[in-house]
């Protein structure tokens, strides 16, 4: 940002619009200042919580006491107790963005490269909406809806592919089963997934699809040459975020499916479907005295972890896969035949700019023709 | 420009956070305002908020209860969070922020000493005011007036008889045409109240066939193939839309669902529930369980229930309150508003509208010797 205002090394001073950082200047980079900080703080005061509260359950005896009855009865310690619900947090997580995440893909690249513009805009906005309904809209939905629906189905998975772990088993025959709740968070993770893909699929150079289609190549296989490529790593993001949102899923999980606290891959039956720890917390909170609710934190804790290291993996999935997409980029494109950068160089131009014209700027046979500022 | 529009966002948010606030700010104020106003004078005005909240089976009474009650007293204000559940009314009522709290279980030891320091030497009471029932409610297409016994009913809920025409319900309805449908058993996926009750009674009638202690948590069966449902309503929905099924719950909430009848003891004489026959159950079942001096616990001895116009399965909860408050006068007003719950109209005011049954009069009268010792 202050690159624009500071004055360059060997510019005269006579350039300088601007003398130093004004009182507005110095209020914004305080509040913006702060606002990261605090995000640092939460965070840390999140942890803390969870593991001060937590650490009683944790330490104590799983055999006697509060925590041998009720909810928690029956589990050796704490590992015991949370380890199925952790499996039955991936799990569910995972079969979800299975359903999920290649619809989202779909829409977003229907959006950006197949839909009209107008129907584009429409859908786009109609995605974003999804966005904003309710957990437990969609809770209900799958209560009332998807599960008698996808009875007939069950059934015809168990007959046919019953040899199959995930479809064995005896059929559920109210429908709460996890492959129901899945489904609902398949459409539950639609909106984010499709959203970013679509941005970063809106963002392929256009050049590169003009350079397919002049091979000869087909729209798909443009899209599969040019784009996705281009989009990868983005493509990943979106879908650990995706994944993100779907882990700590509650109320429709907690509605829709008939859990046990196993480790589990079924997906049709009626008491085989592992639980999941946001849906858990949510259902055995209520009833629970002062060690089972330390319990219930510390499976939070978990899903916490959980939630980082997913996010960590994306950002070393991303920071490596799109590393070498840059790396390939500033290889092969050859600067001055890129349109878009040109025109964006255009739109751009400001007054900052025609003082100290780029051309005399150090880059070498114009390598970096893009704003070099919006370069990290 | 930019400008003028930061401004009016701001503005719009500040007219908003106002009109919140000023919602808020007439049902938060927790403080007993002026209840000190010779409130121990009789039939004197009362004021001031209780704030309350616990077990969820005592929603829809407790909302009965508010009505009726600040029908007389337009000062007062009940805020009975039915949220928490019981664990969640107990864990703040020993925290000291409830005046009382509604729990389907009553305190147990280690928390009744506990309430010793919330409340001070005296401790805390345990109030039975909920009498209502545990229904067997089922979906079977052709089926009505189906007639259960203990035993039977222990051993669907365990997995051991798994079809409808098994003979042991064949047995107890002859006459009816059985399908061969699978029983889908339903059941709460949540911990909850009605859960224990319903457990302790499969426990204590078959202990053979029920061999898993009771509790607040559906047991871990070996092979079960039960349905876990959230809530007592989720266990209504999914028996109703299933075919085939059978759950329990909160008679007051079942709704248009079909319950079974089930057998008084051994008497061969099969009921339904009747709000009469849950009081006449209680009356037979109610052991004395006193923790302390004044406190009302009772266990249910599900046994000792035989007379054929009681209803085998009753359901209890407990209000749970400080025998001495720190503030007088908050004291007073949540000793007025539990002897209401707790008087012969307070009683007939649930029954007719939370579908609650009445408590017997000797227990009333045993919870008004109580009530008088909480100041």
């Amino acid at each position: 940002m202050t690159q624009y205002v500071a004055p360059r090394p060997g510019s005269s001073g006579a350039r300088r619009l601007v003398g130093g950082p004004r009182p507005s200047d110095r209020i914004f980079r305080g509040l913006s200042y702060g606002s990261a900080a605090l995000i640092m703080v939460i965070l840390a005061g999140v942890a803390v919580f969870l593991i001060i509260k937590a650490a009683p359950a944790i330490a104590a005896s799983w055999s006697t006491g509060d925590l041998a009855s009720g909810t928690t009865a029956g589990y050796a310690n704490f590992w015991a107790y949370s380890g199925p619900l952790i499996w039955g947090t991936l799990w569910m997580s995972f079969i979800g963005l299975l359903i999920g995440a290649p619809v989202a893909v779909g829409i977003a690249l229907f959006i950006s490269h197949y839909a009209p513009r107008s129907l584009a805009g429409i859908l786009g906005y109609l995605v974003d909406l999804l966005a904003a309904v309710p957990s437990i809209i969609f809770g209900l939905w799958g209560i009332a809806v998807i599960r008698p629906y996808l009875l007939p189905f069950s059934h015809f998975l168990t007959e046919y592919l019953g040899w199959f772990p995930p479809f064995g088993g005896q059929v559920s025959t109210t429908g709460s089963t996890v492959l129901a709740g899945a489904v609902v968070l398949g459409v539950m993770v639609l909106p984010i997934i499709t959203s970013i893909t679509r941005e970063i699929f809106l963002q392929t150079p256009r050049l590169h699809e003009e350079a397919a289609l002049a091979l000869g190549a087909t729209k798909w296989e443009t899209v599969r040459l040019a784009v996705f490529p281009y989009a990868r790593s983005g493509m990943v993001s979106a879908i650990l975020l995706g994944l993100g949102r779907a882990l700590g899923e509650t109320m429709a999980i907690a509605l829709i499916i008939s859990p046990s606290i196993v480790f589990s891959v079924a997906l049709l039956t009626e008491n085989q479907n592992s639980q999941t720890i946001a849906a858990n917390i949510a259902v055995n909170f209520p009833e629970s005295n002062d060690l089972p609710r330390a319990g219930l934190i510390g499976t939070g804790l978990m899903l916490f972890v959980i939630s980082f290291a997913v996010n960590f993996a994306a950002r070393w999935i991303v920071g490596r896969t799109g590393g070498s997409a840059k790396e390939r980029r500033s290889r092969k494109i050859a600067p001055p035949s890129d349109a878009a950068s040109i025109l964006t160089l255009d739109v751009a131009a400001s007054p900052l700019e025609a003082l100290e014209p780029r051309g005399s700027s150090a880059h070498p046979e114009g390598q970096e023709p893009s704003i070099p500022e919006l370069r990290d | 420009m930019k400008t003028t529009r930061i401004a009016a966002t701001a503005a719009l948010i500040a007219a908003a956070a106002i009109g919140l606030s000023a919602c808020a700010s007439s049902g938060a104020s927790s403080s007993p305002s002026g209840s000190g106003t010779s409130t121990s004078g009789s039939g004197a005005a009362l004021s001031g908020t209780i704030t309350a909240g616990g077990s969820s089976a005592q929603a829809n009474v407790q909302t009965a209860w508010t009505t009726g009650f600040t029908a007389a007293n337009a000062g007062v204000k009940v805020n009975y969070d039915k949220s928490q559940g019981s664990g969640g009314g107990v864990t703040n009522f020993l925290a000291g922020s409830y005046d009382f709290a509604g729990t389907d279980a009553s305190l147990k030891p280690d928390q009744f000493t506990k309430a010793k320091t919330t409340c001070g030497a005296d401790g805390a009471l345990d109030i039975p005011v909920y009498l209502s029932g545990v229904a067997i409610i089922y979906n079977l297409p052709g089926v009505t007036g189906l007639k259960l016994d203990a035993t039977t009913i222990a051993k669907i809920f365990a997995g051991k008889i798994t079809t409808w025409n098994d003979p042991a319900i064949a047995a107890l309805n002859s006459g009816a045409t059985l399908p061969g449908t699978a029983i889908t058993v339903v059941r709460r996926s949540d911990g909850s109240g009605t859960t224990a009750n319903f457990t302790t009674y499969l426990h204590q009638q078959d202990p053979t066939d029920w061999s898993w202690a009771a509790g607040t948590a559906w047991p871990t069966i070996p092979g079960d193939k039960s349905s876990g449902q959230q809530g007592g309503s989720g266990v209504v929905g999914a028996v109703t839309a299933g075919s085939g099924t059978i759950g329990y719950a909160d008679q007051s909430a079942i709704g248009t669902a079909t319950a079974a009848q089930i057998e008084v003891g051994t008497s061969g004489t099969f009921v339904d529930y009747s709000a009469s026959g849950a009081t006449a159950a209680f009356d037979a079942a109610a052991q004395d369980a006193s923790q302390g001096a004044g406190d009302l616990t009772v266990s249910l001895d599900y046994t000792k229930i035989m007379a054929t116009s009681a209803y085998p399965i009753p359901l209890l909860s407990y209000d749970v309150v400080c025998k001495t408050f720190k503030n007088a006068a908050q004291g007073a007003l949540t000793k007025a508003y539990l002897t209401y719950v707790t008087s012969s109209a307070g009683q007939q005011l649930a029954a007719a509208n939370a579908g609650a049954a009445p408590l017997p009069d000797s227990t009333l009268t045993k919870i008004a010797a109580s009530l008088a010792e909480v100041k």
